[in-house]
């Protein structure tokens, strides 16, 4: 073989140590915030009996009780539509404030997504909690809460979409004079809505699924009703409104996916 | 759509980027009203910083750039945007918003003139559509309107570019490197559109072009650049070899010139 070409071939470099050494730190890691938070896995042979008696309630779903759910699952539905439309029309224009892609000011972009850190920083829970203190139980609470649980999300992904954008209508916009307000409502607009229309279905989504965890602290919908009845260890009404949730997510995600299809082309 | 072109002046201009690379250095040029000029070098030769200074799009650092009657230098905010809603541009990957339709790319070039409501509100002019509409009729692609952007092959995306530029209503028309993403029979078609509204119209056109035998078939005057400064600027057939040579620093090939002539596009 004296026609090779380039020289002789590099031996394959061996790499096998440095999975080994990544594992075992995983490992080490994982052994270390057992002990430290003591993880007690009799604790759940001891308390076997109880698992059992509560896990037969739970397969065994009390149909009798669903006229007394309705009121609390249509007000789940109706919070986390109303909190959807609000946050979605909100997110638009904060997105576009929050994208170094269409707002130029780099002081104004700093401060805005400084605001919506924070705002993103806070979990569901203890805006609602912290609504409730304020507005009152009920789903005003809830709404508020799930607004801005919302916008943190929906004004993190709108304007990251709008980072990632192809800029080039925006460029020929400005260089033709128009403002930036102009140039990102004509050119960036219409190339991040598929992005912006599909995080707001996801969006309810999300609020379906957390307007029932938020009313465990006060804020209306169906959570309200999972405390009473957890409290009183009704779990065969409780395995109910959890079927009851899973019937309404899949079906939001049914609908969700055929709106995309449908708008997303 | 009959209006005249704008004459554009270069004094001792100078390009520093911010990262301390030059790239135009003591440029003087005069390219009067109504006049086609091809811009030729090298990559990296000034020929993409030379052609965006004129609008703006890359700011001076010396010297001055009179548009018609518009010095550039310093020019920022109304005033800018003003200068350049008279000056077309036409860049060399399109860029057209690809999820609109192609009406509405062209609208573009109405924005400056349009209030920021009618613009949030997609609420255009009748005279502005209108407008719109010839000027896909002068690329003779009105029949794709309503299509979305992305549907087009990238000779049609280039044309509904050039209908964007002259819905402006532009004095000069800035084309940087029109024809590097088309294929040879396209480029023709897109220079020659180039060529009849500078002819038809009365606007300055300035292009930019890596090819040779495109610059000499389409401009009537050829400025060549090399390391930001002009070092060729005269008729395109008079351009040889030794000219090439200047420009290039080496001599023709084959791979310098576009061997098609022009086609008709369906």
């Amino acid at each position: 073989m004296t026609g090779a070409v380039g020289g002789a071939r590099p031996t394959k470099p061996r790499t096998w140590w440095k999975t080994v050494v990544v594992l075992a730190v995983i490992a080490g890691i994982t052994v270390w915030s057992s002990i430290a938070i003591g993880v007690d896995v009799s604790a759940i042979a001891e308390n076997a009996h109880n698992a059992a008696n509560t896990l037969i309630q739970l397969m065994q779903p009390d149909y009798s009780f669903f006229p007394q759910t309705l009121p609390a699952l249509l007000q789940t539905v109706q919070m986390a539509i109303i909190a959807t439309a609000v946050s979605v029309a909100i997110a638009l224009p904060v997105s576009f404030w929050a994208s170094r892609a269409t707002n130029p000011n780099s002081v104004a972009l700093g401060i805005v997504r400084f605001i919506m850190n924070v705002v993103r920083s806070v979990p569901d829970l203890l805006y609602a909690s912290l609504f409730v203190t304020v507005v009152g139980t009920g789903a005003l609470s809830g709404i508020f809460a799930l607004v801005l649980f919302n916008l943190g999300i929906l004004v993190k992904l709108v304007s990251e979409a709008l980072d990632g954008l192809d800029r080039g209508g925006q460029e020929a916009a400005l260089a033709s004079g128009a403002s930036w307000f102009k140039a990102n409502r004509q050119a960036m607009l219409p190339e991040v809505a598929p992005v912006y229309i599909s995080q707001a279905i996801y969006v309810l989504e999300l609020n379906i699924r957390a307007s029932t965890v938020i009313g465990l602290v006060g804020a209306g919908g169906l959570g309200m009703l999972i405390d009473q009845v957890r409290t009183f260890y009704q779990y065969h009404y409780l395995s109910l409104i959890i079927l009851e949730i899973l019937v309404i997510v899949v079906l939001l995600e049914l609908l969700s996916s055929f709106a995309r299809r449908r708008l997303i082309k | 759509m009959n209006q005249n072109g704008a004459g554009i002046r270069f004094e001792h201009v100078g390009v520093t980027y911010p990262n301390g690379y030059s790239g135009l250095r003591d440029v003087d040029l005069a390219i009067a009203p109504g006049e086609m000029v091809a811009v030729v070098g090298l990559s990296g030769a000034g020929k993409s910083t030379l052609v965006r200074t004129i609008n703006g799009l890359v700011p001076i650092t010396s010297g001055e750039i009179t548009v018609g009657d518009v010095g550039l230098h310093g020019l920022h905010g109304a005033r800018l945007r003003r200068l350049r809603s008279e000056v077309g541009m036409v860049f060399q990957s399109f860029n057209l918003a690809k999820r609109t339709t192609v009406l509405n790319n062209v609208l573009m070039g109405r924005l400056h003139g349009t209030s920021a409501w009618r613009t949030l509100l997609a609420a255009w002019r009748k005279d502005d559509i209108e407008l719109a509409m010839r000027a896909l009729e002068r690329v003779e692609i009105v029949q794709k309107a309503y299509a979305n952007a992305s549907e087009l092959s990238g000779g049609q995306q280039q044309r509904v570019a050039i209908a964007r530029a002259l819905a402006q209503r532009p004095k000069v028309i800035l084309a940087d490197e029109p024809t590097a993403s088309l294929d040879p029979p396209t480029s023709h078609v897109v220079m020659r559109d180039l060529q009849r509204i500078n002819a038809e119209l009365g606007i300055t056109v300035v292009v930019n072009l890596h090819f040779l035998d495109l610059a000499r078939r389409y401009g009537q005057r050829l400025i060549g650049l090399r390391a930001g400064e002009i070092v060729y600027d005269g008729q395109g057939t008079d351009a040889d070899e030794s000219v090439f040579e200047a420009i290039y620093g080496r001599s023709l090939t084959a791979e310098d010139v576009l061997p098609s002539q022009p086609v008709e596009l369906s």
